[in-house]
């Protein structure tokens, strides 16, 4: 019998979606072994309005555990608190969203409870008695599979690679009070920024590249209203355009400028010379849109398009903006 | 001997005195650099001298300029022995060459020396006016001293003037030498002083110690003037050709060698004391033409770099520290005593690198030869960029960011593209091309190595001329294998980056796979792989024939072993573009014409104005093909408009950094032209019915 | 300021992996082995600290067979002062029994600063530098990608979905570090190379706890399909979103 602690994040007062996705993955295993899901939230004095949500994708228990102080992040009183917690409950597993939320306290649990810490994983199962976790490495080149033999397992989840799920339980709100004293936590957020920051060409999930075939840099609107329809998108050109200060140069993605490996890569109007392949060639599906269909960079999209790109881009963007709006 | 010449012979021997000492206190600031050995192939050297030097073959690669200054030059060759008697005129008055020489020869000799003189100050009058009045843009700017320049040639012309004006006063001043000294040899001289016949003797006396004073100051004067300005090339030019290594076959443009393991506080140079000796000549040695500077691809587009700065700031450097490093010769003790002058702390804590010479002037640079190759007294500019680019690099990691990847690539890649060695041959992929590690397992070793290159293996429009030479070879039926994926980059890119170390751990492992395999013979298509491995592998002990595609196919089709169509279709008006590593370096100008001639006969092959040695480069050379370009306008456009600018329809290469900057350049202008490697041209011409093709899938 | 600096030895992210023969590993034949890269951001921001403040010292910790001691080797090239190898045969997964070792070795150094990359990218997990800090009862600052020291405590900021946490923290802490705390890290020139022969390396057993979690097997993603071109045109479109969407699942 595996019960299963699931650390829920929220934000502002409000549950994130990946605290419903790790409760989802956690309900699995507690059914597959007839054990409970208890989830532990932490929040400003309200945030227990959130709990019945977790209940509804699977908790059984929910450990509300409200102060003044955790309007912010606390890392030092919430890992405490997560630890005392898992000692009540003897949990198998303990999963929390692979957040920068997440990834600050699953080691911290970790080491306190003297267990392992798989992270980043895309499925997490019952194996006979071992929790069994699944999760990519080498920049997605290799899938491991990890188990914890017996003992306890922390486990981070990739945010939107477990589809929530809808099997509701009781959901009963327990109080928990905080383990250590919040003031005595020695890292403190002084300020929490939200929104602004510009999406990093590293790290967005997806990106939009233009090249030469824009033929002015005015024209680089078209690249700029796909990113912006895709939401979370941001904009790369090619070396020959920075070149020529159509964009800034820590836009260039290419051998001399930024690598970067998006889900989706949107390369329009790019010849795809050794320069700027060199940069991009890792992105997980590869769109190119181009007038020549010998261009060197249909050898290396997925998927291409052969023709104008100034009918073909603004058609995409309405079409993506749509199929965005169904979500 | 008279009072007058006491006089002179005092000021003779202090003028000669002052003007040694001079010589050997620049001499002695050789010894700041470093040691090296330049006696070598006396033969070449000698050779250099005679054409370089005395035949001024370099300095007349510009017309105009050219001629008045080999005018001058081989003026002041004859003229000088005419200094020389009258140096010993003026203490021996009675002296004359008249006493040495058969009579005839005489005769010769001295109008030899008035006709000379004419010849001179007609070329320094165009010259005088040529800088005042319309001097060409090298002759510009602050970078020079033109005033200097105006002097001495004001000063040249006065002297040629009192050549005849002396001659014309003795000629008033001694009518009993009219039979024996005058007449049709010293026609000049004869002529002026018989218009001047009205003076009277003592006045004509007076108007020739004048003249003759006159004369002998200004050329005691002059002499002295030298050391001081860049007319200390009057003395150090020919010197400089014989100990240069910058003409002749083989070594021709290989980069100096480097012992990584020496003890030594700074790799490559940040100082002048981190030169050679030779370096330092250099420096003495220019003219401030500005040949240099006019011919380079960087400074032609807007970058900041002029050969020219980078010899005078060694130079003038130099002279800035020396005496504190050095202090006066024979003086005890005056380098300490000048060293704890005010001012002299500063002086020792600047350096050439970055207080004279800048990182940008550096790296603009795209290491075409072009400074070296117009150097009418051949300094080697490339030399010293090229060891202060080591400076940067080796001592403190200062390079462009942008090339931190192509290091990083190959490292970890064997290749400055960021791509899989996995990925090497898959251009090979259903052409039945054999490896050298499959036919070593069989016991079998091919002809010739097909060695591709990284271009080669991993661009995409590159890897269109690699088939085509592999097809070529395959219809002629050469016996060749390629490494495959054992082929690993010899490090080029890193070297031309400065960035020796990481060169030399690339190319020794290059080395020892050919090794492994005894590899006799080379082609590649690459001139860039062509130079390095042939021309500086042995400088590792790597030693190898290697030969450019250009040349190997010309042979093949010299020999009819490649199976030509017979119609040749349409006339094509074709441009062909000099790539700076096979032309300037290598010498290779015809091969890759020849081979576009016999491959289509019909092709009318126009020359760009700047063609075969004046080439411009396409400006990927240096290392710069993985730098970004900031300034000024970009090279490859510069080159690619003067190519369009033939007429031609076709642009053809033999490089794939030549490629890649002429389509590139082609696709800004949107001009309709092709780009086509000279082995594309004659795989399109391949028979595609000759028996020898029948087993390839056809194209 | 006594700084370390916790570097893993990992394969270049660019090679084509293949699976060992025990189907739990990958196989090293023909790999090519470099610092972590966030590691070299952390040894970067390490040397700049130390640059700033005077008499500083920065040491290098790696964990793992000999072969990490040329990784060692590329930190002291770029100017850290001393390396300690903890000898292991391999790097257990879940990082307990590595944060164990390196605990251990550091709990005696008095340092003032302890660095980590936020993630090695091999396993891109990220929890060994954050297991370390709870170990040795030190605050610990995640992620970052700002980093102030000044006197006896430090400032910080880390990006987090949708926004940007400023931290603050009292030293001694373990710091993990973030892309953007430098600029780049520096490259090793020819003479930190010669030096950093001198500079000693010392080599200790490594005192491995318990690993909670083990790799059970390690297996290649489904091949990527060779591409095609979907239509030619504006009518293309429709084609290319509804195969994002169901196909490549990007959208």
């Amino acid at each position: 019998m595996a019960n299963v602690l699931v650390i829920a994040e929220a934000r502002g007062g409000a549950l994130k979606k990946v605290a419903l996705e790790a409760t989802t993955a956690a309900r699995t295993i507690a059914d597959a072994s007839g054990g409970q899901v208890h989830a532990v939230l932490f929040g400003a004095p309200g945030v227990g309005a959130e709990a019945d949500k977790l209940g509804a994708v699977g908790a059984d228990v929910v450990h509300v555990c409200e102060h003044a102080a955790f309007e912010q992040f606390d890392a030092e009183s919430f890992a405490a608190t997560a630890a005392a917690a898992a000692q009540a409950v003897s949990p198998k597993a303990i999963l929390v969203g692979g957040t920068a939320f997440g990834q600050d306290l699953a080691p911290r649990i970790g080491a306190k409870l003297g267990a392992g810490v798989a992270a980043d994983a895309i499925d997490v199962t019952m194996d006979g008695d071992a929790i069994a976790i699944r999760h990519p490495m080498a920049t997605g080149k290799v899938i491991a599979t990890l188990v914890a033999a017996g003992q306890l397992a922390i486990v981070t989840v990739r945010p939107g690679a477990i589809a929530v799920g809808t099997s509701a339980k009781a959901g009963t709100v327990q109080p928990l009070a905080p383990a250590s004293d919040p003031a005595a936590s020695r890292v403190k957020v002084t300020k929490l920024t939200t929104g602004g920051g510009k999406l990093d060409l590293a790290e967005a999930p997806v990106v939009v590249s233009g090249g030469r075939g824009l033929k002015a840099p005015e024209n680089f609107k078209l690249v700029e209203e796909l990113a912006d329809a895709f939401g979370n998108a941001a904009v790369g050109a090619t070396r020959a355009v920075t070149d020529d200060g159509w964009r800034p140069h820590s836009d260039q993605i290419g051998q001399t400028g930024r690598q970067v490996a998006p889900s989706l890569y949107v390369a329009v109007g790019i010849s795809g010379a050794i320069q700027h392949v060199a940069g991009m060639r890792n992105s997980k599906t590869i769109v190119a849109i181009n007038k020549d269909k010998d261009a060197p960079i249909f050898k290396v999209a997925d998927y291409g398009i052969v023709g104008d790109v100034f009918e073909i881009v603004p058609k995409l963007t309405e079409a993506v903006r749509a199929a965005r709006a169904q979500r | 001997m008279s009072g007058q010449n006491v006089a002179f012979l005092l000021v003779l021997l202090g003028a000669l005195g002052f003007f040694s000492y001079n010589v050997q206190r620049m001499a002695g600031y050789l010894r700041v650099g470093l040691p090296e050995d330049r006696t070598n192939a006396p033969g070449r050297r000698t050779w250099n001298l005679l054409t370089i030097g005395f035949a001024q073959t370099k300095i007349l690669r510009e017309r105009g300029a050219g001629l008045s200054h080999a005018a001058v030059f081989w003026g002041f060759l004859v003229v000088t022995a005419g200094t020389v008697e009258m140096m010993i005129q003026g203490v021996w008055p009675s002296f004359g060459f008249d006493r040495l020489l058969a009579r005839p020869l005489w005769q010769l000799f001295m109008l030899s020396q008035e006709l000379f003189a004419v010849v001179i100050l007609a070329a320094v009058s165009w010259l005088l006016w040529r800088r005042l009045v319309a001097p060409p843009k090298r002759l510009q700017g602050e970078e020079i001293h033109s005033t200097e320049a105006v002097i001495i040639l004001c000063v040249i012309a006065t002297l040629m003037i009192t050549i005849v004006t002396t001659g014309a006063f003795e000629y008033v001043a001694r009518p009993a030498t009219h039979e024996t000294h005058f007449g049709w040899f010293r026609p000049l001289a004869t002529a002026l002083g018989a218009m001047l016949g009205g003076m009277s003797a003592s006045a004509a006396h007076v108007g020739r110690d004048l003249s003759f004073w006159t004369h002998a100051l200004l050329v005691l004067g002059f002499l002295n003037f030298l050391p001081y300005g860049k007319h200390f090339h009057v003395f150090v030019s020919l010197p400089n050709v014989w100990l240069s290594d910058t003409s002749g076959p083989g070594v021709v443009g290989a980069m100096r060698p480097m012992d990584l393991e020496a003890e030594t506080d700074t790799f490559g140079a940040v100082d002048v004391q981190h030169l050679t000796w030779k370096n330092l000549l250099d420096g003495y040695a220019c003219t401030e033409c500005g040949r240099c500077t006019a011919a380079c691809p960087a400074n032609i587009t807007g970058k900041p770099l002029s050969p020219r700065k980078i010899i005078t700031d060694t130079r003038d450097r130099l002279k800035e520290k020396a005496p504190l490093v050095m202090g006066i010769p024979d003086v005890d003790g005056s380098a300490e005593r000048l060293r704890a002058a005010p001012g002299a702390q500063a002086v020792l804590d600047e350096r050439l690198l970055d207080d004279w010479i800048t990182e940008a002037e550096l790296w603009a640079c795209t290491s075409c030869r072009a400074c070296v190759q117009e150097c009418p007294v051949n300094i080697d500019q490339l030399d010293i960029i090229n060891q202060l680019r080591r400076g940067l690099v080796l001592n403190e990691s200062r390079f462009p960011e942008e090339v931190l990847p192509a290091f990083e690539s190959l490292e970890t890649n064997g290749s400055p593209w960021a791509f899989s060695p996995s990925d090497r041959a898959q251009w090979a992929e259903g052409l039945d091309i054999p490896t050298m590690a499959e036919l070593q397992a069989r016991g079998q070793r091919p002809e010739i190595l097909f060695w591709v290159g990284c271009m080669g293996s991993f661009d995409d429009r590159a890897k269109r001329i690699t088939v085509a030479f592999a097809r070529i070879l395959q219809a002629a039926g050469i016996d060749f294998a390629i490494l495959g994926q054992e082929e690993t980059c010899h490090g080029d890119p890193a070297r031309r980056l400065g960035n020796e170390y990481l060169y030399q751990v690339l190319a020794k492992g290059a080395i020892e796979t050919l090794d492994r395999y005894e590899v006799k013979t080379i082609v590649t298509f690459c001139p860039h792989c062509f130079h390095q491995m042939g021309n500086e592998f042995p400088q590792l002990g790597g030693n190898y024939e290697v030969i450019h595609h250009s040349t190997y196919i010309e042979r093949l089709l010299a020999a009819d072993l490649v199976p030509l169509r017979t119609e040749h279709g349409q006339r094509l008006t074709m441009a062909y573009h000099d790539s700076c590593y096979l032309g300037r370096y290598n010498d290779v100008y015809d091969a890759p014409r020849e081979t576009l001639r016999r491959a289509l006969p019909v092709v009318n092959l126009v020359e760009p104005t700047r063609t075969k040695s004046r080439g411009l480069c396409c400006g990927a050379g240096g290392g710069r093909m993985w730098m970004d370009e900031k300034e000024g306008k970009r090279v490859n456009l510069e080159r690619t408009e003067e190519l369009v600018a033939t007429g031609a329809e076709t642009i053809a290469v033999a490089c794939p950094f030549c490629m890649t900057m002429m389509n590139d350049g082609i696709a800004k202008l949107e001009a309709p032209v092709t780009v086509l490697d000279i082995s594309e041209v004659v795989a399109s011409q391949l028979d595609p019915s000759a028996s020898r093709q029948a087993q390839l899938a056809g194209d | 300021m006594k700084i370390a600096v916790c570097i893993k030895r990992v394969p270049d992210m660019g090679a084509r992996f293949k699976i060992g023969a025990d189907g739990a590993s990958i196989d090293e034949t023909g790999l090519k082995f470099d610092m972590s890269d966030f590691d070299e951001w952390a040894v970067e921001a390490a040397l700049q600290l130390a640059e700033k403040n005077a008499g500083s010292t920065v040491t290098v910790i790696s964990l793992g067979p000999d072969a990490v001691q040329e990784t060692i080797r590329k930190a002291l090239a770029m100017g850290a002062d001393a390396g300690v190898q903890l000898k292991a045969d391999g790097v257990p997964a879940g990082g307990l029994a590595v944060a164990e070792a390196l605990a251990a070795e550091l709990r005696e150094g008095g340092y003032d600063l302890i660095l980590f990359g936020r993630v090695a990218v091999d396993t891109a997990a990220g929890i060994t530098g954050v297991m370390v800090a709870e170990l040795l009862g030190l605050p610990c600052a995640t992620a970052l990608s700002k980093l102030e020291v000044a006197g006896g405590s430090a400032t910080g900021e880390r990006q987090i979905e949708g926004g940007t946490e400023s931290l603050s923290f009292p030293l001694p802490a373990v710091c993990t570090i973030d892309q953007g705390l430098v600029t780049q890290a520096r490259y090793p020139s020819l003479k930190g190379i010669m030096a950093a022969k001198k500079k000693p390396l010392a080599v200790k057993p490594a005192a491995l706890g318990q690993a909670g979690v083990t790799i059970a097997k390690m297996e290649l993603p489904a091949e990527r399909a060779a591409g095609r071109i979907v239509g030619e045109g504006a009518d293309a479109v429709p084609e290319l979103v509804r195969l994002l969407q169901t196909e490549a699942k990007v959208l």
